[in-house]
């Protein structure tokens, strides 16, 4: 029975490498938003602390799963938890704001760079009562270009998403036959359009499709190039989502829980479809963390994360760094942890 | 070990598979329960609605895409997996050029389902469009047609095998009565080696229906009945694999049920197979 | 005919590995096979600068090689001792069951057993781990696996099992020593194309196994593998172009198990 025998050293094989194995490593899953972000500041981290950080995009829900089910130290969320999912926690959840972002529209036309477009009217293109893009209404707010004769195709995310959370949010604030119609949250009843999956499927359609139009991750759009639209913010203005206007989004006062959205922000320059992406975890660390050592572990990336460091490294790949008063915050949370 | 001990062990192991899928049949059916509860099962399957904002699920709409998508590919792929499998299990059986050949068409089996959905939605997405099909390339038709090509090499690999055992002799006695290559393969072939070859389609056919990532770039996820093969849809998996990470409560629910029920319609699909065999043997 | 429908066959196939490859053999160099997993703001420089991408994907190549060698090694003796069974027993009302639910899971979405495996091994070892995925993986291999030796298996001339038997064989010898190297090419097709199927695999490895920024050889923590790297790199705008060089990988790695088992087989069969 030789193959009995290779089986049992296969096995005992494996076993010892396992064990011998165990240098402190952290595990956490959660939101692709932040993704590109993370992993360039958790492979720094690595760099300067020799600690291995494995993070797993599955998606804010998987990592919120996660965290319930304590198989990960922390987890990342692009929508801050409800207080009824608080509740459901087996213990008490903290959450610390990492960066900020935005979701802009993008869009498709040939020889247009610029252009201009108000919550209303993107309300309507979903609805399909603009469905041309010549249409009066948009001609109206682009006085200086030549719109074509040529069908509208949005473009939306099939699949549930941090990115249509934020979207709907702010269109629920600004139009009310959105609030209606469509209302707030993950994933939507849509009416008409291309549905794709993911930021890179959206981009996807976008790209190869004339007249399109959707809503994309500041991170892709910037990355890639894609022509975005300037939003009419509640103040009246048409902004561009830049760094710098969609920092303006946050500023002001900071609710210590730091469960808070930033869409249409009244700031004079803001981009009103800004948004945080939070980390979350245990207020006692050691209900997802095995031993001492990685509660320690957890919590110093954690503080290392709000740092001057961790927040210069979001510029890099088109993120935006937190203001100064949501750092405070975050760490006055931390300081709290155990 | 005496004969008895391991006749007794083959047993205790195949308990291993009823284990394993009873455990699941349990897992789906508890996490089922609240939506079945609340919709009724009758009403469940034949309702097309899927609100989440009123929190009303119906599953309908992809039990049709699903079941359009996974035939419409058996069906296409059919006469591409059998030549190929005729073409090295007979033809050139055993040289070396069939072994490059079927190496080469395992190559698709190993192909990851997101270069399937970006190939498919680079290169076969503007040919719909060119051809004047469809406007914008999705749907069922595409979803079928790359599924179609990404089931072959199972359907192909392993009735290549089935047919290449037939024994010589077999074949020998059916030329020296005369009949030509195509009637012996036909006659005799075909009908000796009938058990693996439909088993291997079964499992093609199963690996269709449960193809999440490909068809969900392709079919255009719309949450409606597909009126027609250019129409977009979408399909059981595709659905659980696009709403799964961000559901909760009636809708993680709803997801699992389609989840039981696409482990039933394969039960179900899988048991006419076997009544279809069974009547022409 | 036959030669017609092949050959129109070889379209696709010709197209899609074409794609992969021109797309992806930029990348390719010892560093990939060796180097870790490159960041996005690595990926954007060397994009706007027209350099390749620096990085590779060692931790993904170690990890899939390591989940599938475990998954096989649990799949393979149970699916062919499984498909041994339910041969014998041809007409036993209880294989029939056994067979039926075979094909069955065959047919269960992998996202489907992903999530079911998550609930059982991951929250139950409170860990992601490349012993969770590898159990995933051993689920969707045994089907296949178990199926392809019953029907070789039934395929055997009756006169192999008989003559051994009657020269006074035990049952047991008689089924490893003599039937089973018989029908060693049909089994392992089975295996191959169900290792095949794995090993390019992405929603079961993305719920079980997590994923790792470095290479691991623990098989209770979170570990990388080839698919999950892809997703990652398909979801990263500046990444995009590794997804292509790693499914070359995957292609070829494909590609020799295939030919150095067809070899084998058939000069068994020889």
């Amino acid at each position: 029975m030789k193959k009995i025998n290779y089986f049992i050293i296969a096995v005992v094989v494996i076993f010892i490498t396992s064990c011998t194995n165990n240098q402190v490593k952290l595990n956490a899953a959660g939101a692709t938003f932040p993704l590109p972000y993370y992993n360039l500041a958790f492979s720094t981290y690595k760099n300067l602390n020799a600690i291995n950080i494995s993070y797993g995009g599955i998606g804010s829900g998987g990592g919120i799963r996660s965290l319930k089910d304590k198989v990960v130290n922390f987890a990342g969320t692009d929508a801050y938890l409800s207080d009824k999912e608080l509740a459901e926690m087996p213990s008490e959840v903290l959450h610390i704001p990492t960066c900020m972002g935005a979701v802009v529209m993008a869009f498709n036309l040939d020889n247009i760079e610029n252009l201009n477009i108000t919550p209303s009217i993107i309300s309507d293109i979903y609805h399909g009562k603009i469905s041309n893009w010549n249409d009066t209404a948009i001609a109206a707010i682009n006085p200086n270009i030549k719109l074509p004769d040529l069908k509208i195709t949005p473009v939306y995310r099939s699949d549930g998403s941090g990115t249509t959370f934020v979207f709907s949010d702010y269109m629920t604030k600004t139009s009310q036959e959105w609030k209606v119609d469509f209302g707030h949250g993950k994933s939507l009843k849509w009416k008409l359009g291309i549905a794709a999956k993911g930021n890179p499927g959206v981009a996807g359609v976008i790209k190869q499709t004339r007249g399109s139009i959707g809503y994309i991750g500041t991170e892709y759009a910037f990355a890639q190039d894609i022509k975005t639209a300037a939003i009419q913010n509640p103040r009246g203005e048409f902004i561009k989502a830049t760094t710098k206007s969609i920092a303006l989004a946050a500023e002001g006062d900071i609710r210590p829980d730091t469960r808070q959205m930033i869409t249409a922000s009244t700031t004079k320059g803001s981009y009103p479809i800004s948004c945080f992406t939070w980390i979350i975890f245990y207020k006692d660390l050691s209900i997802a963390c095995k031993d001492q050592q990685t509660q320690i572990e957890t919590l110093k990336l954690l503080n290392w994360m709000l740092s001057d460091k961790a927040q210069e490294l979001t510029l890099k790949v088109n993120y935006v760094p937190l203001p100064p008063l949501a750092i405070q915050a975050g760490l006055k949370i931390l300081s709290t942890a155990k | 070990m005496t004969d008895k001990i391991f006749k007794q062990l083959l047993f205790v192991l195949s308990l291993i598979v009823l284990f394993i899928t009873a455990g699941m049949i349990y897992s789906l059916v508890s996490g089922s329960l609240p939506a079945l509860r609340e919709f009724g099962i009758f009403h469940f399957i034949s309702s097309s609605e899927w609100d989440p904002k009123a929190e009303n699920y119906g599953a309908l709409p992809f039990i049709v895409g699903t079941l359009l998508t996974s035939f419409l590919a058996l069906l296409i792929s059919l006469p591409f997996s059998l030549s190929i499998a005729l073409f090295t299990g007979e033809y050139y059986k055993n040289s070396r050029f069939s072994r490059i050949i079927s190496s080469f068409v395992n190559l698709l089996s190993g192909v990851p389902s997101i270069v399937y959905g970006l190939w498919g939605f680079y290169s076969i997405r503007p040919i719909i469009i060119n051809m004047g099909i469809s406007s914008n390339g999705l749907g069922i038709l595409t979803s079928s047609i790359v599924l179609a090509i990404m089931i072959i090499p199972y359907a192909s690999s392993l009735s290549s095998e089935f047919l290449g055992m037939v024994p010589a002799n077999l074949k020998e006695a059916s030329y020296s009565l005369g009949s030509t290559r195509l009637e012996m393969i036909r006659n005799v072939m075909i009908p000796y080696a009938s058990s693996g070859v439909t088993a291997s389609y079964i499992l093609a056919l199963g690996r269709a229906l449960g193809e999440t990532m490909a068809v969900t770039m392709l079919i255009g996820n719309t949450n409606n009945l597909p009126s027609s093969l250019i129409a977009t849809g979408n399909s059981m998996a595709s659905i659980i694999a696009n709403q799964f990470g961000e559901a909760d409560g009636l809708k993680l629910s709803s997801l699992i049920a389609i989840a039981l029920l696409l482990m039933l319609i394969t039960a179900f699909i899988n048991l006419i197979g076997k009544l279809i065999i069974r009547r022409f043997q | 005919m036959v030669c017609v429908l092949s050959s129109i066959i070889a379209i696709p196939l010709f197209s899609i590995v074409w794609k992969v490859v021109s797309k992806g053999y930029k990348q390719i160099s010892l560093e990939f096979f060796t180097q870790n997993i490159p960041n996005s703001w690595e990926a954007s420089l060397a994009l706007k600068s027209g350099n390749i991408i620096p990085g590779g994907i060692a931790p993904g190549i170690t990890g899939s090689l390591f989940m599938v060698a475990i998954a096989s090694l649990m799949a393979i003796p149970l699916g062919i001792t499984i498909g041994v069974y339910l041969c014998e027993n041809p007409n036993n009302k209880y294989a029939s069951i056994v067979r039926f639910i075979s094909d069955l899971l065959q047919g269960v979405p992998s996202i489907v057993i992903g999530l079911i495996t998550y609930s059982w091994v991951v929250t139950t070892l409170k860990s992601y781990s490349a012993l969770a995925a590898s159990v995933a993986l051993t689920i969707m291999m045994l089907p296949m696996i178990i199926r392809s030796t019953e029907e070789t298996l039934k395929m055997l001339p009756n006169s192999l099992k008989e003559s051994a038997l009657a020269l006074g064989a035990s049952r047991i010898k008689t089924t490893y020593y003599v039937i089973i190297p018989s029908a060693f090419s049909g089994i392992f097709t089975g295996i191959l194309l169900s290792v095949s199927r794995v090993i390019g695999e992405t929603a079961p490895l993305l719920l079980t196994s997590l994923g790792s920024s470095s290479i691991n050889w623990n098989i209770f923590s979170p570990t990388s593998s080839i698919p999950t790297l892809i997703w990652d790199f398909y979801n990263d705008p500046n990444l995009l172009n590794m997804v292509w060089s790693s499914s070359l990988i995957l292609l070829t790695i494909v590609f020799v198990l295939n030919y150095i088992a067809k070899t084998v087989s058939q000069s068994r069969n020889n």
